[in-house]
């Protein structure tokens, strides 16, 4: 018998590989499929949550997990892209899978120290520090893309740690569906709005004051 | 010592020398199959092997005693290592107790440093250029391994094989854990890279990007062939290591007997050709990865086997 323990573990990691792959991939659409399989993994989990603790409010999330972040915010994302689906990627010859690979597991490691450290006696729940870990992945995203599509897509992966904290720390906590639908809603007009009137004025994704400062 | 065991231990030896030729055979002609060609025989490996032994063996002149010695000790290599891992029994033979997980990863180093140093010293650039390639891959795929042994340490306690063997047929959430599933997915990865398989290398071809074959460019006849041969037994012992510890620990007889250890070679036959059609698969799906993106394979690979062991330092199971 697989104790729930064990699935929260095996959905943990699944989440944890879909942020290693959306390190190391470059180019914008399958990223986009990644970011859908992970917020996926992550309306199962909530799923799976909701079914062992006979939560409703959890249900809920994990429909809205499924239908907004794995189903419509990629296929907004795509449209955005449609014209040029296969050939969009990370411009810069800089970014090597090699270095951003490790640089995720080695932020992952840095992460579960800093958990162990400060947050470990408050949560004692099973993968407690996946979430934590999860956030620090969307940050570094953040922080080393430079692509407006990609950044949005770190940004997207800290919101789904922040979703997945919640599920696992803050059963019950009244705000919660609020805060993770305030959440979908404002990925959503990220998405929709902001991406749209850049690529209108600039016509690209691609952030060019950044590149000024590259030398 | 009980005889029997002695016996278990010469027949699996045997098998290891006898059926490697054959699971390359296999290899080749389900390959084939998947190309829309006939292909060659099954048996091929041993015609080649026997035409190898007969032919007459060129030494280069500048060459020295490394170049002739070399084939012999990495054959001897292959040979100890295949009495010393859960080949066709769940428990240990007599041999296996000489070393643990790490010794006979060591003892897989010593084959392929002592074949380095063979291309090294037979003078030639190709052979060279070959074993410089070779390593400076080999620097990303060790880690790797080293890594694949803590998992596995992990996960048991101890680095013993047959240990890891019996805990993960005995233990459905021990085989279900993400450390073990993690590093069984970087030692695939592995097991790609380390037999020359797609999307790493074309072995067989003349082509630029070879990395196996470059080492052994100047040795012929019987150096040759026992190179050829201990490029079979390797692919062999990965892959049974692979089966019988990592992705199907169960289905073997556990009876230390001879008959048991005989109906295990037909149960590992079995299993070997389930890992013959994922090969096959593999190979007609994906592309070569150009030379300098090998070094972002072996990468993940070294980043999955990590994650193994991160995953039970955060979630505190197995």
């Amino acid at each position: 018998m697989i104790a729930s323990d064990e699935v929260i573990a095996l959905v943990g990691v699944g989440i944890l590989l879909t942020a290693l792959y959306l390190q190391s991939e470059s180019f914008v659409d399958p990223l986009i499929l990644g970011i859908a399989v992970q917020s996926l993994l992550l309306g199962v989990l909530l799923g799976w949550l909701a079914w062992t603790e006979h939560s409703l409010d959890l249900a809920v999330l994990a429909g809205l997990a499924v239908a907004v972040r794995a189903v419509f915010i990629p296929y907004v994302l795509r449209r955005q892209i449609r014209a040029f689906r296969w050939r969009i990627r990370e411009r810069h010859a800089a970014h090597r899978v090699t270095g951003h690979a490790l640089a995720a597991v080695a932020v992952a490691i840095i992460a579960w120290f800093v958990f162990q450290q400060t947050l470990a006696s408050a949560f004692p729940e099973v993968g407690g520090a996946l979430p934590f870990v999860l956030l620090l992945q969307g940050l570094l995203m953040l922080a080393t893309r430079a692509n407006t599509l990609v950044q949005v897509m770190g940004y997207l992966e800290e919101e789904n740690a922040v979703v997945y904290a919640g599920a696992l720390f803050a059963q019950g906590f009244p705000l919660f569906v609020e805060v993770v639908v305030f959440l979908d809603v404002l990925g959503v007009v990220l998405v929709g709005v902001i991406l749209s009137i850049q690529r209108d004025v600039t016509g690209t994704p691609e952030e060019s004051p950044l590149e000024e400062l590259t030398g | 010592m009980d005889p029997t065991e002695q016996i278990v231990n010469v027949v699996q030896a045997a098998t290891v020398l006898l059926l490697s030729p054959l699971l390359a055979g296999i290899l080749a002609r389900a390959k084939a199959w998947t190309e829309s060609r006939t292909g060659p025989s099954i048996f091929q490996p041993y015609f080649d092997l026997a035409k190898y032994l007969r032919k007459e063996t060129l030494v280069p002149s500048v060459s020295g005693v490394v170049f002739r010695v070399a084939p012999f000790v990495a054959f001897g290599s292959y040979l100890l290592i295949s009495v010393v891992v859960p080949i066709i029994t769940p428990y240990p033979i007599p041999f296996a107790s000489t070393v643990d997980f790490l010794g006979g990863g060591l003892l897989f180093g010593l084959a392929g440093t002592v074949t380095l140093l063979a291309a090294i010293d037979s003078g030639s650039n190709y052979s060279a250029l070959g074993a410089s390639r070779t390593v400076s891959f080999a620097a990303f795929a060790e880690p790797t391994l080293i890594v694949v042994f803590f998992a596995v340490a992990v996960i048991t306690g101890t680095n013993n094989p047959y240990v890891t063997n019996n805990l993960l047929a005995s233990s459905l959430s021990a085989y279900l854990s993400p450390t073990h599933l993690l590093v069984t997915a970087a030692f695939f990865l592995l097991l790609l890279a380390e037999t020359g398989k797609l999307p790493v290398e074309s072995a067989g071809l003349m082509e630029f990007g070879m990395l196996e074959d470059g080492r052994i460019f100047e040795h012929s006849g019987r150096l040759l062939g026992l190179f050829r041969w201990n490029g079979w037994m390797k692919q062999f012992l990965l892959c049974s290591v692979f089966l019988n510890v990592f992705l199907i620990p169960w289905g073997m007889f556990s009876a230390p007997t001879l008959g048991g250890a005989l109906g295990n070679i037909a149960i590992l036959l079995a299993k070997l050709l389930l890992v013959v059609v994922v090969l096959v698969v593999v190979e007609a799906t994906v592309a070569k990865v150009r030379l300098f993106k090998i070094r972002d394979f072996l990468a993940l690979s070294f980043s999955l086997a990590l994650l193994s062991v991160f995953a039970f330092a955060v979630l505190g199971v197995p």
